[in-house]
C-alpha cells in the first residue's frame, strides 16, 4: 500500500517535471496561448469575487433593515388614518408575539425633536424606544460597552446606546462608559446613561436607542408614532405574517392592522449584479475556449516532431499510461500557473486600493477577497488544461515504439 | 555471478506482415544465452534484423515464434505494463542516432530515466546523474545542450543515460555507426568499460567488425539466425 502511495506520488512529481521541461522548450508559443487563459480565468474570478463580495455588502446592509424574515406590523385608526398611541397597541404586540411563540419581537418607537447636551455641545439626536431583541433583528453589533438589557428598565436614569456619529457630534470620543448626557424634548427631560456604541454605518444624524419602557416612561403625553417588528424564521414567514394580521386584529377590535414581510428576500434583492455577471462569464468562456484551442493547437503540432522522442521514453520503461498522464500535464501544468496569474489578477484588480476608494466610496469595511472564487478560478483553469491535454495525449500513448526509434 | 542466466533466446522468430500482405521472415530461428556480465558481438550486414532482433532482447517488440526468458520467467508474452517495467529497471538503450532529448540538458537527458524510477533513486536523480555524467567524463558538461556537443560527446551522455539505473544489461544499436573511426573506438572503450565496472551484462549489435572484436563472444547474424564465430563456436 505505501510502496503504491509512493510510486503514484513518484509518477505524479516525475510527470509535472517533463511537463515543465517540454513547456520550457516550446515556451513562446505556449505564452502566448496562456495569456488568453490567463486573461479570461482573471476575469470569471473577479467577476465571481465581485458579485460575492457585492452581494455580501448588499445583504449586510439590507440586514441592518431586518434579518430574513423579518415581519413588520403597524396599527392605526381606519376613521382618520392616525396611529394609535403606544399604550392602546404595544400590550396587544406583546400577547400576540408571546401566543405565536417568537422569540425576536420589538417595539420601534420614534421621539422627535429631542436634543441631547453635554458639557461641550449640545445636538439634535434620533431617538427610538426599542425592545433588548431590536439588536438581534438588525444584526447590530455594539463593540464598545453593551447593548440594551431588560433590566435596564429599574434604572432610575435610561441606558442609552449610541452611534458613532452621536459619540462624534457630541464631543464624546475617547469619554469612558458609561458616561450621562442630558435629553430634552417633547415633553421629555431626563439624564440619560450611555452604557453602548454600536458600530452602525451613520448617515450624519446622531442615533440613539433606549428600552421602549423606558421611553414610554419619561416621556409624558403617550408618544403615537410606533411601528413593531419580529424576526421569524424563513420557513413559513408569509402565513405566519398573515395570521398575526389577523390575531392583531383580533386584540385591538374596530381598528386597522398591517402585518407583513419586508425583507429583501422577500422582494428578491438575491443577486445585485446578477444579469452583468453573466454576460462577463459568458465573455471570459469564449475567450477560455480560444486559449483552449490554440493549446490543444500547440500540442497537437508538436506530439509530431515529439513521437521519437515518446518511443525514447518508452524504453526508458514509461508505460503507456505514464505517457499519457505526461502529455496531458503539460496542458493542465500550462493552464494552472496561467490560473494561477489570472487569479492573482483578479485579486489585484478586485482588492485594489483604487477600486475601494472610487467605486466602493464610503464604505469602511469591504469584506475580504472571497476564496471560493478564487478555487473557482484555478479548478476552471484544471479543466480547460485536462480538456485540451486529453486528444495529444491520446495520440501520445498509442505511439508504437519501434515505429517511433526507427532509425 | 558470471554464471547466472540472464536471457536466453530459444527458436525465436520475428515475421512482419508488408503492405502488400506478404510475410517479411527477418529472424527465423535465434537461439542466444547471455549470462550476467558477458560482452557479446552480433555483427550483420545491413538490412539482417539487427534491430529487430535487439527489439526482441530489449522488451521494446515481441517474438512471433520461439521463446524469450528473462532470469528464467518466460516473457514471450508478457504485457506493455510488465514489459515497460523490466526495461525501466534491467535495461540501458544505447543507439546509433544517439537518440537524445532535444531541448534538455547533458544532465536532464541522463536524469530522465530516473523519472521512471521511484523512492531513493527518484528524489536523488540530479546527484546520480550528476556522478554518472562525471563517471563518463562529461562532469563539466551538465549544463550543455546536446546538440552544442561533438558525436562522440553525445553517445557518453547517451551511455550515461543507459547507465545511470543500473541496468542488468546494455543493448548497444551500431553504438558507433554516427561517429568517425577514432571516436568510435573510444566510445566502444568507454563502453565496454562502464558496463563491465557495474557489472552489466552487454550486447553490442554491428556490422563493423573492429567493433565487434572487443566482445569476448561473438555472432553473426543472417538468414534469420545467429551463427557463433570462430573463439565462440571453440568454447
Ligand atoms: N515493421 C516492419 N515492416 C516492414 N519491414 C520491416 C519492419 N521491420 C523491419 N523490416 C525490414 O526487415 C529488415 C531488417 O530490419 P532491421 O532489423 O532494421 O535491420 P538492420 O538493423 O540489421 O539493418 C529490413 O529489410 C527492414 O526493412
Ligand atoms: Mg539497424
Amino acid at each position: 500500500m505505501r510502496a503504491a502511495a509512493a510510486r503514484v506520488a513518484t509518477g505524479l512529481a516525475a510527470s509535472t517535471v517533463e511537463a515543465w521541461q517540454e513547456l520550457r522548450i516550446h515556451k513562446l508559443r505556449v505564452l502566448l496561448s496562456l495569456v488568453g487563459v490567463a486573461v479570461a480565468v482573471a476575469s470569471i474570478t473577479a467577476t465571481v469575487a465581485a458579485g460575492q463580495i457585492a452581494k455580501q455588502m448588499f445583504t449586510e446592509s439590507y440586514e441592518t433593515e431586518g434579518r430574513p424574515a423579518h415581519i413588520s406590523i403597524s396599527a392605526y385608526d381606519d376613521r382618520n388614518g392616525m396611529p394609535l398611541s403606544v399604550e392602546r397597541v404595544r400590550p396587544a404586540f406583546q400577547t400576540v408575539a408571546e401566543r405565536f411563540g417568537v422569540t425576536y419581537a420589538s417595539a420601534r418607537i420614534s421621539a422627535f425633536d429631542i436634543k441631547a447636551t453635554t458639557a461641550g455641545s449640545s445636538k439634535r439626536v434620533e431617538l427610538m424606544g426599542v425592545d433588548p431583541a431590536y439588536a438581534a433583528i438588525h444584526r447590530v453589533v455594539v463593540p464598545q460597552g453593551r447593548w440594551l438589557e431588560e433590566s435596564d428598565k429599574e434604572s432610575l436614569s435610561p441606558a442609552l446606546v449610541v452611534d458613532e456619529t452621536f459619540l462624534k457630534k457630541l464631543g464624546l470620543q475617547g469619554t469612558p462608559l458609561p458616561t450621562s448626557v442630558d435629553l430634552r424634548g417633547q415633553g421629555m427631560s431626563v439624564t440619560a446613561t450611555i452604557v453602548g456604541v454600536t458600530s452602525m454605518r451613520g448617515y450624519g444624524t446622531p442615533r440613539a436607542f433606549m428600552l421602549a419602557d423606558s421611553l414610554v416612561h419619561w416621556q409624558t403625553g403617550a408618544p403615537t408614532d410606533a411601528g413593531y417588528e419580529m424576526w421569524v424564521p424563513v420557513e413559513g414567514a408569509d402565513e405566519l405574517a398573515g395570521e398575526i394580521n389577523a390575531a392583531m386584529r383580533a386584540e385591538l377590535p374596530g381598528l386597522q392592522v398591517d402585518a407583513y414581510r419586508d425583507d429583501y428576500m422577500a422582494w428578491g434583492g438575491e443577486d445585485p449584479i446578477g444579469p452583468i455577471k453573466w454576460v462577463i462569464i459568458g465573455i471570459a468562456g469564449i475567450i477560455l475556449l480560444l486559449g483552449a484551442l490554440s493549446l490543444l493547437n500547440i500540442a497537437l503540432v508538436t506530439i509530431q516532431q515529439r513521437i521519437r522522442e515518446i518511443g525514447i521514453r518508452r524504453s526508458f520503461g514509461a508505460t503507456t499510461g505514464r505517457v499519457f498522464f505526461s502529455v496531458m500535464m503539460e496542458s493542465v501544468v500550462a493552464t494552472v500557473v496561467a490560473g494561477l496569474v489570472g487569479v492573482l489578477l483578479a485579486v489585484a484588480a478586485v482588492k485594489n486600493p483604487l477600486v475601494e476608494k472610487y467605486v466602493l466610496q464610503g464604505i469602511d469595511d469591504v469584506p475580504p477577497f472571497p476564496l471560493s472564487a478564487a478555487f473557482l478560478g484555478l479548478a476552471v483553469a484544471l479543466a480547460v488544461g485536462a480538456l485540451a491535454g486529453i486528444l495529444p495525449a491520446m495520440i501520445a500513448a498509442r505511439v508504437k515504439i519501434i515505429d517511433a526509434i526507427r532509425f | 555471478m558470471s554464471s547466472e542466466e540472464l536471457l536466453r533466446l530459444t527458436g525465436v522468430a520475428r515475421t512482419v506482415e508488408l503492405p502488400d500482405g506478404d510475410d517479411l521472415h527477418i529472424l527465423t530461428s535465434v537461439d542466444l544465452l547471455v549470462r550476467r556480465g558477458d560482452h557479446v558481438g552480433i555483427v550483420g550486414r545491413s538490412g539482417t534484423g539487427k534491430s529487430t532482433l535487439l527489439n526482441l532482447l530489449g522488451l521494446l517488440d515481441r517474438p512471433t515464434g520461439g521463446t524469450l526468458e528473462w532470469a528464467g520467467r518466460n516473457v514471450t508474452d508478457i504485457s506493455g505494463r510488465q514489459a515497460a517495467r523490466i526495461r525501466g529497471r534491467d535495461v540501458g538503450f544505447v543507439f546509433q542516432q544517439f537518440n537524445l532529448l532535444p531541448g534538455r540538458t547533458a544532465l536532464e537527458n541522463v536524469m530522465a530515466p530516473l523519472l521512471y524510477a521511484s523512492g531513493k533513486e527518484f528524489w536523488q536523480r540530479r546527484r546520480i546523474a550528476a556522478a554518472m555524467l562525471d563517471q563518463v567524463g562529461l562532469g563539466d558538461r551538465l549544463d550543455a545542450m546536446p546538440q552544442f556537443l561533438s558525436g562522440g560527446e553525445q553517445q557518453r551522455i547517451a551511455i550515461a543515460r543507459a547507465l545511470v539505473r543500473r541496468p542488468t544489461v546494455v543493448l548497444a544499436d551500431e553504438p558507433t555507426g554516427a561517429l568517425d573511426v577514432e571516436t568510435g573506438a573510444m566510445v566502444m572503450k568507454l563502453l565496454d568499460q562502464a558496463t563491465y565496472e557495474s557489472g552489466a551484462a552487454l550486447i553490442t549489435i554491428t556490422h563493423d567488425q573492429n567493433v565487434a572484436a572487443l566482445a569476448r563472444r561473438r555472432f553473426r547474424l543472417a538468414e534469420g539466425r545467429l551463427h557463433p564465430l570462430a573463439e565462440e563456436a571453440a568454447v
